[in-house]
Parts: structure tokens; sequence; C-alpha cells
């Protein structure tokens, strides 16, 4: 399973994929089951060059009940940096960001693996 | 400090608004973003984890208070309010908007800043012995030579894409705090036997991942020949640096591959043919230059000023205050005061913009106008009368920016790390955070002595770990944070490389290592000696012992 990130050309803001378009919160993030789906999300959102950079697709899985981003950097970039609590996603509250800051565990991600490959 | 003309000026304006055409077109598609990247990266822009960041140049670390207001303002008006000062002594903006990006350019370039050289394979900023014009044991000012250089870089054609990003640090004193043996080129000024100043050139150091001390490939190049000189040394790199391998490219895996006797040997064959003349400074343009770095108007003052002692007596603060953070100034009645960005619980490096406005204030009241980054992360004021001391010492601390800890164990140097970088495996700031929290005591603090812990969060060591006295670097073990510790290297005159602790620690242990690393210490030491000298003595084994004794 997997979720769609980018960011926002004109801002540089996180953004998740959902129905053709980036929303701001991971927890409205659209899943993809199957890797053609997965592939054309990916098509979709680098075709939409004026609007999200750097798009990519990254792992999620469930975790007490709900899906979270596999890779403890994916979570970091959902929510926000750590040293600043008010910063990022993370300063809007509520459960489903709590949710996330609960989750634990790692995985890589294609976010920094593909960053590497192109540096 | 070095004012720009009308051409400087008019060139910084014009950039801006190139850039400011080049944002247009990759906003309305007509540029792809491939083609846009080398454009904004040239521009400081880069693309981090949450957001864009704006890496702005400070060059040789010397900021007018004037300079360091428009800061805090870019800072306030398009990010979050503040700042975070870097290893390379420039200034990073966390969360900077793409569209914002040429009217913070434009309104950086009205006070003389930019972000030229802060990105990208060219000659970058240029680091600089953060005391330069106030301490007594230089023999000459640093910042002269780090402007020759500035201007001689500055968009040199030859050296705009180099096999991969080069990075000068010049000092004058024999103690160095630029790390330039972990450099491409240190540069240390000094006088030879007849009198004559000159520069020990060291060549070929650098961290990331294949460490090297620089090498001295000259020791003794006369003052006025250094242009040509390093132009030969450029020369040389640019032809034979490795560019199939990013890995490799940098100037130190040219030197080591070669040996620094072939290395000296190509670049003197290269500098016999350059048209030296045409190259090194003249006499008037380096006089020009010299000028901007006049001594300044200095008062005849006493060295010993009664109002300062007769406070400190009564104030434990101040005096823990002028024990560590304060450093003796050429002119008697004068100190030099570093301004501490590591408090408790900080961000290392980080400075609100009221802060920034603070200093910039007590630079202008206090510092001759003067104030400096550091590579470690802090600020300084240079110039302090010591009758002022007290004054600027109570603001300061009334804004959190008096922590008495200047090369302590808790004056940690820290990279963005994976809260904020791209490129990061684990987070650095928080381990800093951490190991903070072990060490609240500054009793205990002065008692360690000088430590100096280095933490980068990944093995591009923007945190100068490999140089730490106890080094942390973040690696990846299936994408958890994991972090190597290294102990006893040095960027330091006495420079050497961090020796590795034992297998990587999982992120929930390291503070309590780097305890046990000093508890270590303290129950070997011998007389006053610091860590490094101490882990110099006894090896690793000790340490390693502690650090593993329950893993097993
Ligand atoms: S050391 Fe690595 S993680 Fe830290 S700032 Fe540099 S590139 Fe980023």
């Amino acid at each position: 399973m997997k979720a769609l990130s980018a960011n926002r050309l004109i801002d540089g803001d996180v953004v998740f994929w959902s129905n053709g378009s980036g929303v701001d919160q991971f927890s409205k993030a659209e899943l993809f089951y199957d890797s053609a789906a997965q592939d054309a999300a990916l098509e979709q959102a680098k075709s939409q060059f004026t609007t999200v950079v750097e798009p990519y697709l990254f792992d999620v899985a469930k975790q007490g009940g709900i899906f979270v981003p596999v890779s403890y950097r994916e979570r970091l970039r959902a929510l926000g940096p750590t040293n600043e609590p008010t910063h990022g996603k993370q300063a809007q509250g509520g459960h489903e960001i709590a949710a996330l800051a609960k989750a634990v565990g790692g995985g890589h991600t294609s976010g920094r693996i593909d960053l590497l490959r192109k540096n | 400090m070095y004012l720009y003309d009308e051409i400087d000026r008019d060139m910084l304006a014009d950039r801006a608004s190139e850039f400011r055409g080049q944002v247009a077109r990759r906003l309305s598609g007509e540029i792809t973003e491939d083609q846009f990247k080398p454009l904004r990266l040239m521009n400081g822009l880069y693309l981090q984890l949450h957001a864009y960041m704006l890496r702005v140049s400070v060059p040789y670390g010397s900021l007018s208070p004037v300079q360091l207001r428009a800061l805090a303002a870019v800072s306030r008006k398009y990010d979050k309010g503040y700042g975070h000062f870097t290893t390379r002594t420039n200034i990073q903006f966390h969360w900077i908007k793409l569209k914002d990006t040429p009217d913070i350019l434009d309104e950086l370039a009205t006070v003389g800043l930019h972000a030229i050289q802060t990105s990208g394979n060219c000659i970058r900023n240029i680091t600089a012995d953060p005391y330069a014009g106030a301490t007594a044991d230089e023999v000459d000012d640093p910042r002269v030579w780090s402007e020759v250089l500035r201007q001689w870089s500055t968009f040199h054609p030859e050296f705009s894409f180099l096999p991969r990003k080069f990075k000068f640090a010049v000092t004058a004193s024999p103690k160095d705090r630029t790390a330039a043996k972990a450099h491409d080129i240190g540069l240390v000024l000094r006088r030879n036997r007849d009198g004559v100043l000159g520069f020990e050139v060291m060549v070929g150091g650098g961290m990331g991942r294949t460490p090297h001390i620089a090498s001295t490939i000259r020791e003794h190049l006369p003052a006025d020949h250094l242009l040509s000189y390093v132009e030969a040394v450029l020369r040389v790199y640019n032809r034979h640096g490795r560019r199939d391998n990013m890995y490799k490219a940098r100037i130190k895996i040219l030197v080591a591959s070669l040996g620094i006797d072939e290395f000296r040997r190509q670049v003197d064959a290269v500098w016999a043919l350059i048209e030296q003349g045409e190259i090194d400074l003249p006499p008037s343009e380096l006089a020009r230059i010299r000028a901007a770095f006049a001594p300044l108007n200095f008062e005849s003052l006493p060295a010993i000023s009664p109002t300062f002692e007769a406070e400190r007596a009564n104030n434990p603060a101040l005096a823990r205050f002028a024990r560590n953070n304060l450093r003796p100034h050429k002119q008697p009645g004068y100190a030099i005061v570093e301004v501490s960005l590591k408090a408790p619980g900080a961000t290392p490096g980080d400075a609100t913009a009221e802060q920034m406005e603070l200093i910039a204030d007590l630079g202008e009241r206090y510092s001759l106008g003067d104030v400096r980054v550091t590579h470690a992360q802090n600020l300084v004021l240079p110039h302090v009368k010591l009758d002022d001391l007290p004054a600027v010492h109570a603001a300061l601390a009334a804004a959190k920016l008096a922590t008495p800890n200047i090369d302590l164990v808790t004056d940690i140097i820290a990279c963005p790390g994976l809260d904020y970088c791209a490129l990061a495996n684990a987070r650095a700031i928080s381990v800093a955070q951490d190991i903070g929290e072990k060490f609240t005591s500054p009793d205990k603090a002065e008692l360690i002595g000088e430590l100096k812990i280095k933490i980068s969060g990944c093995i591009n060591a923007c945190g100068h770990h490999h140089v730490g006295h106890i080094g942390i670097l973040g690696v990846d073990k299936k994408g958890e944070e994991f972090y190597q510790l290294t102990l006893g290297g040095s960027g330091a005159e006495d420079a050497s490389l961090g020796e590795m602790l034992g297998p990587a620690l999982a992120y929930d242990r390291v503070a309590g290592a780097v305890e046990t690393l000093v508890d270590t210490y303290l129950s070997v030491r011998v007389g006053d000696e610091r860590f490094l000298d101490t882990f110099r003595r006894v090896g690793v084994a000790p340490f390693k012992e502690a650090v593993y004794a329950d893993a097993h």
C-alpha cells in the first residue's frame, strides 16, 4: 500500500495526493493499492509540474487501526520538525495528528533514495 | 568592514531581478523543474523536507548591525521568526516560499547581503577567524585576505563549475578557530624569520564520506602571490578532479590519490606558467581592501576595569559568563564576547528575530558596529569594553543569550538533520537537546572543561562530526535512527579525525552513552587534561568498555 507526497511548487508546503491534487494533511491522503494505481498517481502528479514538485510514492501500513507511513522520515514529514512542535502539519493538532505521532518503527522511503540517486 | 560599492550594489539588484524572471517562468510552466533547479540553487534556494530553505551568505562570518536586523526582518516577514546559523557561518531560513524569494533577495540586496556562493560546485563562502581584528595573537587581519578571495572567486568563470564545491578557511592566529585543516584549502597567515607575511597553504582537507586532514603544500607562500597560487591549485583540481563520481570529486580525493608531493609538483608546474602579475592583486587594490579593515578607534583604557571587577565579584552569573564566554582582546580594556546560541533546550545555531535584533543593538552600541558568526554556530561581539560587560551580560541574559558554555559539553554543533534536511538519516538537533539535559549543572560542565561534541544527521558531515572530540553521526538501520560515535577528533590546530567507538547505538541510547563517556574521562583524567588529551593518552578501550559494558 502506498501514498504519494510532493511539495507545492509555489510555497514548498508538503502535500499528499488525493483525487488528482495535493491536500495538506496525511490523514486526507488517498491510498493506492496496486502498482497500476500507484504509477498512475505518480504520472499524474508529475504532469502537474506547475503545481507540485518532486512527487514520490511511499509505503504505508496499518498500525493501531489506522494507516501510517512506514518510514520515520515520512511520518516526520507528515508532522513537522520535532524541535518545533508548533511548526509544520502537527500545528493543526487533533486525533489524527496524535495517532501519527504515536506510530513507531521504520523503513526506507523512496523520498530519500530517489534524492540520493539524483544527486 | 568592507562596504559594497555602486558596482556591487547594481550587480546584486540585477541578480535579484534576474531571479524574479526565472521564478515567474517556472511558475508559468515556461521552464521545467529540471531547468529551474540549478537556477534556484545558484540563488541559495534549496527544497528541504518541509519547505524551501534559503541559505544567505555571511561572507567570512562578518555582519553589520544593519545586516543582522535585515536578516531578522526577513525571518519575521517571510519565515517563522527565526534563522539558523550554520557551521559554514551562513544563515538558513527553513520555511521560505518560492513566490517570496525574489522579494527577499531584493530586501537583502539593499544591505549588501545575498545568497551567492552558498550552493553549487563553485568556491563557497569563505570561513575566517571570528576573532579577526580583535584577537592579540593574529599576525594580520584574515578578513582582508578573505575579502580578496571573495572578490576573486565570485562568479570566477573558470571556477564556476568545479568537479565539486570548494571551501576555503583563512586564519592568522596559531589558535585555529576556523577548522582550517578540514577545508579544501586552509590558509594560515604567518611571518617568516625575515618578517615577510605569507601563508601556510594546506590543501585536501574535508569531511563527508571520506574525511581527510589537509596536508601542507607550501610552508610559506609570500602573501602577495596568494591569488596566482590558489588559481594554480584550483586549475590542477579543475582539470584532474573526478567528475565521474560525486563521492570522489572533492580535491581531498585527488590530493590523496596523487600524494601531496606529486600534487605540489603539478601545482608548481601550472603556477610557473601562469601570468602571476596578471592575477596577483596590485598593491593599490590590496591597500583599498585593507583600508576597509583599518584598525578601529579604540579608546585608551586601563587593562583592568574596576566597574567590571566589582560587578563580577558580586554577581556569580556574570563571573561564570566571564570565565567561559570572554576571550582576551588585543586592546587593553576590551574583551571579545561570545554569544552562545546553545541555551538549554534550544536548537543549536537558532536565533529568533528578537534575539538577532538585540544582538544587532548591542553590536551597534557596545561593539563598534561589528558582529561575527562562528563555525560553532554561535555569535560574537568582538569589541566590547570591559566597563560595558555588566550591561551587555544583563541584556544578553534577558534574551536567553548568556548561556556560559562556550567550548563546554553543552556547546554542541548540530546540523539540521532529519528535522529539516531531505538528505538526513537521523535527527541531530534532538540528540543535542537530549545530551544537554544530561548536563544541566553549569558547575559540572566547567569541571569537565573543553569538550566539543559535533553531530551530523548523515555522512555529508555538515555537523563536522569527524572532528568532534565526541562525534555523533546519524546512520540508517532499516530506516530507523541509529548513531555512530567517534572519539578524539579535532578541528583545531591539533586537527585529527575521530576514531570509531563501536557499533552504532539506537537513538535513545546516545545521550546516556555520552554521559558514560564523560564519566569515564573524569575517572581517568590526569591533572587538567581536556577530554581530547585524555583520549589521546588512554585510547578508545576504556571508553568502549564503559559504553558497551551492558551490551555484553
Ligand atoms: S550532515 Fe546530512 S543531514 Fe546534516 S545538514 Fe548535512 S546533508 Fe543534511
